[in-house]
């Protein structure tokens, strides 16, 4: 063989290898899936629970996208062998107390201005019994003026514990505080009911009657009446209830108890304004609030959580356990119970679902939702109703169920993780947050950096101020020439792929125009020179503007956003997220490419379309819908002028980021999408909107082949990994000598990893019931922890029957893990 | 109304007679719009003052708008920052914008005679809280837009009901005592049940359990998107919905219509007309469908105007996007103008079709003439 043809062979050979090596790499990258799982979602209306119910377990749904909380429902849903569901958290139920009196205008007495006589209502109410009776165990306990499945209560988990089991069911003492205090009132038993200068004591107990909170207010007016009180149920609507208790005058003594629902769609990181809000005055100018009067000392430390006038978590802690205390002293508030919602899925579906929002709340669900392994396909969601309002992203529909819809057809700079609250990073890379030095920011994450600095001085040339006449930003500089410093300042990296990846649905690349638009946004329609100045939005923004203190795009490729403010948040993450999301095109109401907005702007400039409800009233034009009706022949006018003109919206400014060779190309790609899909919603999500049927009650979505991400991205939020734990030792330990206990630790994965970890800590609850000993427990391994009790520690402690309670605190979920261990200590 | 006997009468008297008969006709209609009319304007402005329960409303709605303003509150992270002073004045801004918008600044008195003058002269304006299904606040787009879909479902429904009854009735009062009546009659009762309460049972064994037909909605998601596929999957979604109309109310239509023919099948020219050995069709249709006419068009014509109204149960259940739930929704939400946009299309409707029937009384019943007061 010739050294030539050994060459041929051997060239040959290595071509062959390389090219059998590189097939499977080919075959991957063809089968690694971009932007969601399922090729098309349709969503339909369907307001009855039960019936959709049926309809999950024909097959016709698969997965019905409302909270529920029936007992009933979620019976058929735990025994059908087709059904599962995803829980949540965000509603609350409490009893609202009327504080005017103690003697009223009209010479009635209202007891419950007494703080004592109230704060019995805790020991009266058996908490327990609501949950297990009357929410047939899809509700649990609460106690105190923070959600049990948010962060606040994992971190005061040993405060709370104390005082929940100080406040817990106890008739016998309610009884005997009722008694001593209506004596003081000057109030007598006659013939087991009381009475007041010869007149029953009349309670009016003003119940809601659309959802469980009936037979709440039923219950609690059976007590009272057993208490001795002569109690008139009066039943009322939200709309019928609200101008008694929230409108009225308390001292006309119209209602004494209301029992009081409130609902959180999110995962609350700081709930330190609770106190503030719910206890006192400044919570809101209503006449019920103003007849607060709490306690100089509670009053004090609620509005210094409420304006985070503390240095460290530690003392933001040692205030918040106090005003704990002191709430439950107070109790004008007496809190019940936490609703359980339960959202009905088919059992092969796998979607990420929002520990408080549920499935509609999640802004993760169109990027993990799946049936199965499957790939591709038809999925449909059921809502309880859809469309409620017009879809345009700045004042449009904030209904939960259109936002649902409308999340699925958004990208967004970083992600809500669904379990704890937290944020990820989506879009962008990463963060620098430097806060300034004292002020109580902590970091868990590590795509952000958390630097503390003395000052955070504002460059002169950043954005501080938008002149809407000559229509160009006010730099720093002009407005503040004398300078300005910000307790927070945030840098905001972006890829260098951004400009290049990723696309809105008309196939618009995604550019800088679009950002400096969404910050133009910001201002131009709160100023009053500006030709869509709304009202409306003015008061949302001049709260904004007094912590806002500029924005500066210190590089456009790639993307480095600088922001200023001196709001600040006690997440490093939060900062950068609030930071990244102010300057990115999501409005308050959904997506929308510079092009789209100017269209909008262009028809509210006009009168002819507005995008809020009341200035549409005023203008007396319809409410701008992107998606159906006759907004879309008047914007459709619009495009065709814009069109012509390869117009530029705010010209003085944008013309600077954009060409009018890419303001041709925009228009040409908007009018290529309308004329396919029939409207103007373009986003940049997993979906695009694909066709909308309004009086039918459909919308389609369909998967946007160019969204930049892999499917199984955020795969891990499919499931919140909430602890379960159980503690095993000793049944008896002998004062004066140690005493191990293991704490098992699992999630339904597995054993919880150490480092997933936020803590586990232990109480020791003596005989007595007092809280003697608390720490942290000690990591064995993964899924094992110990509490190790010294000989001196068991020495201290009392004999006789004590309780060893575990809290375990992990990092992927907010909600803590309870467990406990009763333990007989001898001498 | 009075019945006058028929009396031969010559030419020039016959002529002034014409006249004079219909300067009463005229007179007759006149008085008959006048009053038809102040009757619209009362029910109207009474509908009015019901859907405003008096002007209470407005304090439910004042407070309702600062119970949601204040929650808003609770939600925005900046809200604990804000001075006392400036929480107020942003809540008081807040609520101004929408006591605004929905026109509270005027007392309801005026308001509620602008409500009234606005609906007579069918302007119907702006909804205050709802919308229609395609993002309009237009009374006039939000009605027309559930039109069709409660014309498809009502006027398949009650059409349908209606002919089947008459023709069945017909039929079972030529056949007095036969099984078939005997059945009709006991199944009458069956009729107290409304026809939601079929539809639940409908839905159950032919969607739930047998799978051939939708659990609801007025097409297949997605809608099909050719024309044909379109009006065929309406039919299907037509089948369970409309059936329950037809069940719900049919056998007492029959046993209502089948008595009121043999009242008239036992008069004397019917006798006379069957010892002649007419043919039984001819029977029916000249000595029995004939003289109940009026009764018939009558109700025949409230059916249609009935259509208006939808049926709010019936509607939920089968997820059909109707007038009846719409409005349903507008009396939740106190949306003043719907309701009275709703309710005077109705109004105006009734008074028209009362008012026409009076005119086809005097066509189709040769008894019924307008009285003259000369002799």
């Amino acid at each position: 063989m010739s050294s030539g043809r050994m060459a041929k062979r051997l060239v040959s050979l290595i071509l062959l290898v390389a090219f059998v090596a590189a097939l499977p790499m080919a075959a991957a990258a063809q089968t690694v899936r971009r932007g969601a799982w399922v090729d098309e979602v349709v969503a339909v209306e369907e307001r009855d629970s039960a019936a959709a119910i049926t309809r999950l377990e024909a097959g016709d749904i698969q997965v019905f996208a409302s909270g529920l909380a029936s007992p009933d429902l979620f019976r058929r849903v735990t025994a059908s062998a087709v059904l599962g569901y995803e829980r949540a958290y965000g509603l609350f139920t409490e009893l609202t107390f009327n504080p005017a009196g103690p003697d009223l205008p009209d010479g009635r007495l209202n007891p419950f201005a007494v703080p004592a006589l109230r704060e019995a209502m805790n020991w009266l109410v058996d908490r327990d019994y609501i949950v297990k009776e009357i929410h047939g165990g899809l509700a649990a306990a609460r106690y105190l003026p923070i959600n049990t499945a948010f962060p606040d209560y994992a971190r005061l988990a040993d405060v709370a514990r104390v005082l929940e089991r100080r406040y817990a069911h106890d008739p016998a003492r309610a009884r005997q505080v009722f008694d001593a205090e209506m004596g003081k009132l000057g109030a007598t038993r006659v013939g087991g009911k009381w009475q007041y200068k010869g007149k029953p004591v009349e309670i009016t107990v003003l119940i809601r009657t659309e959802d469980e909170r009936r037979q709440i207010g039923d219950y609690v007016a059976g007590l009272l009446e057993g208490l001795g009180f002569t109690v008139e149920r009066r039943y009322a609507t939200a709309a019928e209830a609200s101008p008694l208790w929230y409108s009225g005058k308390p001292e006309e003594g119209k209602w004494h108890v209301y029992t009081g629902g409130w609902i959180s769609t999110v995962i609350s990181r700081d709930q330190a304004a609770n106190f503030d809000y719910f206890y006192t005055k400044r919570g809101l100018p209503s006449p019920l609030w103003q007849a607060y009067k709490p306690a100089a000392e509670f009053d004090t430390v609620s509005e210094r959580l409420g304006r985070r006038e503390f240095a460290s978590m530690d003392e933001r802690k040692e205030l918040f356990a106090k005003a704990l205390e002191l709430a439950m002293k107070d109790s004008v508030r007496v809190w019940l119970v936490e609703r359980v919602s339960f959202y009905p899925r088919r059992q092969e579906v796998r979607l990420a679902a929002d520990l408080a929002g549920g499935i509609a709340g999640a802004y993760l669900w169109p990027h993990t939702i799946r049936v199965g392994d499957q790939v591709g396909g038809t999925l449909r969601i059921a809502q309880p109703s859809m469309l409620t309002e017009p879809w345009n992203p700045i004042a449009g529909s904030n209904w939960i169920f259109d936002m649902m819809m409308i999340r699925a057809t958004a990208d967004y700079p970083t992600m809500f993780d669904p379990h704890t609250g937290l944020h990820w990073p989506q879009r962008l890379e990463r963060a620098e947050v430097y806060i300034k030095q004292g002020l109580p920011v902590g970091r868990t994450l590590d795509w952000v950096s958390l630097t503390f600095v003395t000052e955070n001085k504002v460059p002169e040339s950043a954005w501080v101020d938008w002149d809407a006449k000559a229509q160009r930003f006010i730099t720093v500089g002009e407005k503040h020439p004398q300078g300005l410093t910000a307790n927070r300042k945030v840098v905001v990296r972006y890829p260098r792929e951004l400009f290049r990846e990723v696309r809105w649905h008309d196939g618009s690349l995604f550019s800088v125009a679009d950002v400096v638009m969404s910050i133009i946004m910001t201002f131009d329609r709160a100023k009053e020179d500006s030709a869509i100045f709304d009202p409306a939005a003015k008061p949302a923004f001049d709260s904004f503007q007094r912590h806002f203190r500029g924005v500066r795009i210190t590089s456009f490729d790639p993307l480095v956003i600088e922001y200023y403010s001196d709001l600040y948040y006690l997440d490093a993450e939060w900062n950068a997220f609030t930071a990244a999301w102010f300057a990115w095109p999501y409005y308050a109401q959904g997506p929308a490419p510079w092009q789209v907005m100017a269209l909008g702007i262009f028809a509210e400039r006009n009168k002819q379309l507005a995008f809020s409800s009341a200035q549409a009233k005023k203008l007396d034009v319809e409410w701008m819908n992107l998606i159906a009706g006759p907004s879309l022949r008047i914007l459709s006018s619009q495009l065709g002028m814009a069109l012509n003109q390869r117009y530029i919206p705010y010209e003085p400014t944008m013309r600077l980021f954009i060409s009018r060779r890419e303001a041709l190309t925009r228009w040409l790609n908007l009018n290529r999408w309308y004329w396919n899909m029939g409207h103007f919603w373009v986003g940049n999500g997993p979906f695009f909107l694909e066709k909308v049927f309004p009086v039918e009650k459909v919308v389609q979505l369909r998967r946007f082949a160019d969204f930049p991400d892999p499917a199984d991205k955020w795969a891990r939020f499919q499931a919140p990994l909430v602890a379960s734990a159980d503690v095993s030792g000793p049944a008896r330990v002998t004062a004066g000598q140690a005493a191990t206990f293991d704490v098992r630790v699992n999630h339904p994965l597995g054993a919880y990893a150490v480092r997933d970890m936020q803590e586990v800590k232990f109480l020791l609850f003596d005989a007595r019931g007092e809280l003697a000993l608390q720490g942290p427990a000690t990591a064995v391994r993964d899924g094992l922890w110990r509490v190790s009790l010294t000989g001196t520690q068991t020495g201290q402690l009392p004999a006789g029957a004590t309780r060893l309670e575990v809290v375990v605190v992990p990092k992927l979920v907010s909600i803590p893990t309870f467990a406990s261990l009763d333990v007989v200590v001898g001498k | 109304m009075a019945v006058a006997p028929p009396v031969a009468v010559p030419r020039v008297e016959a002529a002034r007679a014409a006249g004079s008969t219909l300067a009463r006709v005229a007179k007759y209609a006149v008085v008959r719009l006048v009053a038809l009319l102040i009757t619209v304007v009362v029910g109207v402005y009474l509908t009015i003052l019901v859907a405003n329960m008096g002007g209470y409303v407005d304090q439910l709605r004042r407070a309702q708008i600062r119970e949601g303003v204040g929650l808003m509150a609770l939600a925005d992270p900046e809200w604990a920052m804000l001075t006392d002073q400036d929480r107020r004045e942003r809540i008081e801004r807040l609520v101004a914008l929408e006591e605004e918008r929905l026109g509270l600044g005027q007392p309801f008195l005026v308001r509620s005679f602008t409500y009234l003058a606005n609906a007579l002269t069918l302007n119907l304006g702006r909804a205050e809280q709802i919308m229609s299904d395609s993002g309009s606040r237009q009374v006039r787009l939000i009605l027309l837009e559930r039109l069709p879909a409660t014309l498809y479902l009502f006027a398949t429904g009650q059409l349908l009901l209606f002919f089947a009854s008459i023709f069945v009735a017909l039929h079972l009062s030529q056949r007095y005592g036969s099984f078939l009546d005997r059945l009709m009659v006991a199944l009458a009762p069956t009729s107290a049940a409304p026809g939601w309460f079929y539809g639940i049972f409908l839905i159950l064994i032919f969607a739930g359990l047998l799978r051939v037909l939708p659990f609801g909605g007025m097409v297949a998601t997605p809608p099909p998107p050719d024309k044909l596929g379109y009006a065929l999957s309406l039919l299907k979604h037509l089948i369970l919905p409309v059936t329950a109309i037809v069940i719900s109310a049919i056998f007492l239509q029959v046993y209502y219509w089948r008595t009121f023919f043999l009242i008239y099948s036992r008069e004397d020219y019917v006798e006379m007309a069957k010892a002649k050995g007419l043919p039984s069709t001819l029977i029916e249709r000249r000595y029995i469908l004939r003289p109940t006419l009026p009764a018939i068009v009558t109700s025949f014509a409230l059916t249609l105007i009935g259509l208006w109204t939808g049926a709010i149960v019936l509607e939920t259940i089968f997820n059909w996007p109707g007038l009846g739930r719409l409005l349903y929704r507008a009396i939740g939400a106190y949306d003043t103008p719907v309701i009275v946009g709703s309710v005077v299309i109705y109004a105006y409707l009734l008074a028209l079709t009362v008012f026409v029937l009076d005119i086809l009384y005097a066509i189709l019943d040769p008894r019924v003439r307008v009285e003259g007061r000369s002799t």
